[in-house]
């Protein structure tokens, strides 16, 4: 979502140089028009999206006592919580899992999208049995991987022989089995969004470089990752802005117990458990800031070519 | 993530909503009514809505047995069931966000013993001052004072919950009354037949805490004073008593290894299966494990005895759970709602109804009657008119304590640093700032 926000401005800045000079007065109407066909659409995210981020950002400067307002607050729930090692525990652990998971996802997700991009037989059945853990409710598969992590009764500690390992109950632990239940279920989806630029690659360009004799290793270096850049790019930012968000997991396997406690988690215990409106809305708003942060950085380090469009194409 | 939870309360209340509005629809027979409040317009006749959630709220469930038994015996006077969801933080948010509306889509609202004092002070429910003289005499005490705020009724008793100790009789012959025993008991049991020694409600979770209080009681300690402005956990050592034992327990294996991860059916799960010696649960467990509904490898082979304490007390501790009904103070119709939350904490047939339910009841003759053949009410019986009660304080700041406690004693039990003493100074000052 973050990433759509800040895409969409991009394209006219960009488009709008090239064309120039001539008819000048049919481009401004064109444009204008186009303004207002999209203007529904730009309202309607303006309704749905913006407005809960500038409410949440309005109601984070106001003291809570329980769920009853005190009063204007300023700043002062900001302090409280950046001073607070709290939210820089959630940070950290939020951010240990977004790297690991991706890179997990990443790998493991080109992998398949390679299989399922081979022609052999059993290639159907093949790519559904991959796709079955992305289908699957993420709490559910939360609730499965809890009673096979769980101590009692154990399935995974029998297979692997390790007795009374206690993954939920101990760190980091913990925070390993999460990474897993989320790799698990999300390496599909990145095998996904690769598979789909994989197909767009041209088969006669292999073709062409085993004729001139390019080792396998060789036409997946120089041909498939450059050409699967732009869906690489997608697939990893997806995945990142998904994972910073990170709740339901923590929330069914460990309850944010034994180092699990994301951001998400923190925001969920102070907008609904406590419940403390205003430090909550803090908290929601500094998870918002941190993920577009991210979100931003990411397009600007990595994909700022591929998001704004390449000039030659 | 600001939209995502925002979304999320939507959702809610917008579930919340269209619950509402398919609720009062057959009953309103105007037919048109779409949006246009028609439940509040219909005011006095109206039936009552009893909002209250889990799996006994569900058709068929004890609470809608005890709502049609209403209904058979005051057909002029109806009330319905508005099923909220079956997690207690979701049923919560669901009556929180009609009551801080001021809305009287609910008259009757199935309140967990530790939010009366948050709806209290909120000023969501009408005070029962005026009827508890009616109800008195008959309900027992602790279920009682659970319902109470400053020392004023807002919350009708309805039923009342206390854990028990589990244990096996093919292993065991006498329970343990002390905690010292216990570690001897069930631990040599437990050694003889290659299982655990104990299982409880270890994970980081509102259970949790109750385990702890258990302790902490039973070492006895206190948490706040009478008027909740105090924090008493610090005054003496029994709070690191209690810390300490499960510290130790945990440590020497004394707990079941998945302890830390388990709430009620996880302990269940492991005990029922002959994994363990002695379990701490609620006596939901008794009728489940003999095995006529499930399989049980146990069935035939347990009792219950009271949860020990460190100095042997008779009777043992308890900490007090259950469902109280409140009065929603914006309700049309206050008295025809004080009525029934009367008629249901004192009605033989109803408190009857939830004694066979495993609902533990409040009303003390049906212990008393019940008593001699229903081996749980008899025990409970003894409990809660013991002096071994303790309830956990009806202060509106209840969730915050919880949370806070949940983070620290389960850090701290779970790992050996820092010092006991100073995880309990570091509680103190958090729960310090939440009864502030």
């Amino acid at each position: 979502m973050a990433s759509s926000a800040s895409t969409a401005p991009a394209p006219p800045a960009g488009a709008v140089p090239p064309g120039g000079e001539r008819a000048k007065s049919r481009e401004i109407s064109v444009g204008a028009l186009a303004r207002l066909f999209v203007a529904p659409s730009i309202i309607t995210m303006a309704l749905v999206a913006l407005f809960p981020i500038l409410y949440a950002a309005y109601l984070s400067l106001f003291e809570y006592r329980g769920r009853q307002q005190q009063g204007f607050a300023g700043l002062d729930n900001y302090v409280d919580v950046l001073t607070g090692g709290r939210f820089w525990d959630a940070v950290i652990t939020t951010l240990i899992f977004t790297v690991a998971s991706v890179a997990f996802e990443f790998v493991i997700g080109m992998g398949f999208a390679l299989l399922m991009n081979q022609a052999f037989v059993g290639r159907g059945v093949t790519r559904a049995t991959i796709l079955i853990p992305w289908v699957i409710p993420t709490v559910i598969s939360a609730q499965m991987w809890f009673f096979m992590l769980n101590v009692n009764p154990g399935f995974i500690n029998n297979l692997l022989g390790l007795g009374g390992f206690n993954w939920l109950g101990s760190e980091p632990w913990a925070l390993v089995s999460i990474i897993l239940a989320d790799v698990w279920k999300t390496a599909p989806f990145v095998a996904l969004l690769l598979l789909a630029g994989l197909q767009t690659i041209p088969e006669d360009m292999y073709e062409a470089a085993r004729v001139d004799g390019a080792t396998a290793w060789q036409r997946f270096t120089r041909i498939t990752l450059p050409l699967l850049k732009p869906a690489i790019f997608v697939a990893l930012l997806f995945r990142t802005v998904d994972s910073l968000r990170i709740f339901d997991l923590p929330a069914v396997m460990t309850g944010g117990s034994n180092g699990t406690t994301t951001l998400s988690v923190l925001v969920q215990r102070f907008i609904v458990a406590e419940p403390n409106p205003g430090v909550g809305a803090t908290l929601s708003t500094l998870t918002f800031v941190v993920v577009l942060g991210i979100g931003v950085l990411f397009v600007g380090l990595i994909g700022r070519d591929l998001v704004i469009g390449d000039p030659e194409d | 993530m600001a939209r995502r939870f925002a979304r999320f309360t939507a959702v809610m209340a917008l579930a919340l909503v269209a619950a509402a509005c398919a609720g009062s629809s057959p009953e309103g027979s105007a037919g048109g009514g779409e949006g246009e409040g028609g439940g509040e317009g219909g005011g006095g006749g109206e039936e009552l809505v009893f909002a209250i959630g889990g799996a006994d709220a569900q058709p068929g469930g004890t609470h809608t047995q005890v709502v049609d038994l209403w209904n058979e015996q005051n057909p002029d006077k109806p009330v319905r069931i508005e099923v909220l969801p079956n997690e207690a933080d979701e049923q919560r948010n669901a009556q929180a966000l009609e009551l801080q509306a001021q809305g009287s889509n609910f008259d009757l609202l199935g309140v967990d013993v530790i939010w009366t004092g948050e709806y209290a002070v909120n000023g969501w429910l009408a005070s029962l001052e005026d009827v508890r003289g009616e109800v008195e005499d008959q309900v027992l005490e602790g279920p009682l004072e659970s319902g109470l705020f400053e020392g004023e009724l807002f919350a009708m008793p309805y039923n009342t919950n206390a854990g028990f100790l589990y244990y096996r009789t093919d292993l065991i012959d006498t329970a343990p009354t002390t905690w010292d025993e216990a570690r001897e008991i069930c631990g040599a049991a437990a050694e003889e037949a290659g299982i655990s020694a104990y299982v409880g409600q270890g994970s980081q979770y509102e259970g949790m805490v109750v385990n702890y209080l258990e302790y902490l009681y039973g070492a006895g300690g206190e948490l706040l004073s009478e008027d909740g402005s105090e924090v008493l956990l610090g005054e003496g050592d029994a709070a690191t008593t209690a810390l300490e034992f499960m510290r130790t327990a945990q440590a020497e294996g004394f707990y079941d290894p998945g302890f830390n991860t388990m709430t009620e059916e996880e302990a269940r799960g492991v005990f029922q299966s002959g994994g363990a010696a002695c379990m701490r649960n609620w006596p939901y467990a008794y009728t489940l494990m003999n095995g006529e509904e499930e399989e049980s490898a146990v069935a035939g082979n347990y009792d219950i005895a009271p949860i020990p304490t460190f100095t042997g007390t008779e009777g043992g501790t308890a900490v007090l759970g259950g469902f109280n009904i409140g009065v929603n103070a914006f309700s049309d119709n206050v008295e025809g709602a004080k009525e029934f939350v009367v008629w249901a904490a004192t009605n033989d047939e109803v408190q009857t109804l939830l004694g066979e339910r495993s609902l533990p009841p409040v009303k003390a003759s049906v212990y008393e009657e019940l008593g001699a053949e229903d081996p749980v009410l008899g025990q409970l019986g003894e409990i809660l008119t013991s002096d071994a009660i303790g309830v956990r304080p009806p202060v509106p700041a209840w969730s915050s304590i919880s949370e806070d406690m949940q983070e620290t004693i389960y850090s701290c039990y779970t790992s050996d640093s820092p010092p006991a003493e100073q995880c309990i100074s570091d509680l103190v000052t958090a729960i310090q700032e939440d009864v502030e």
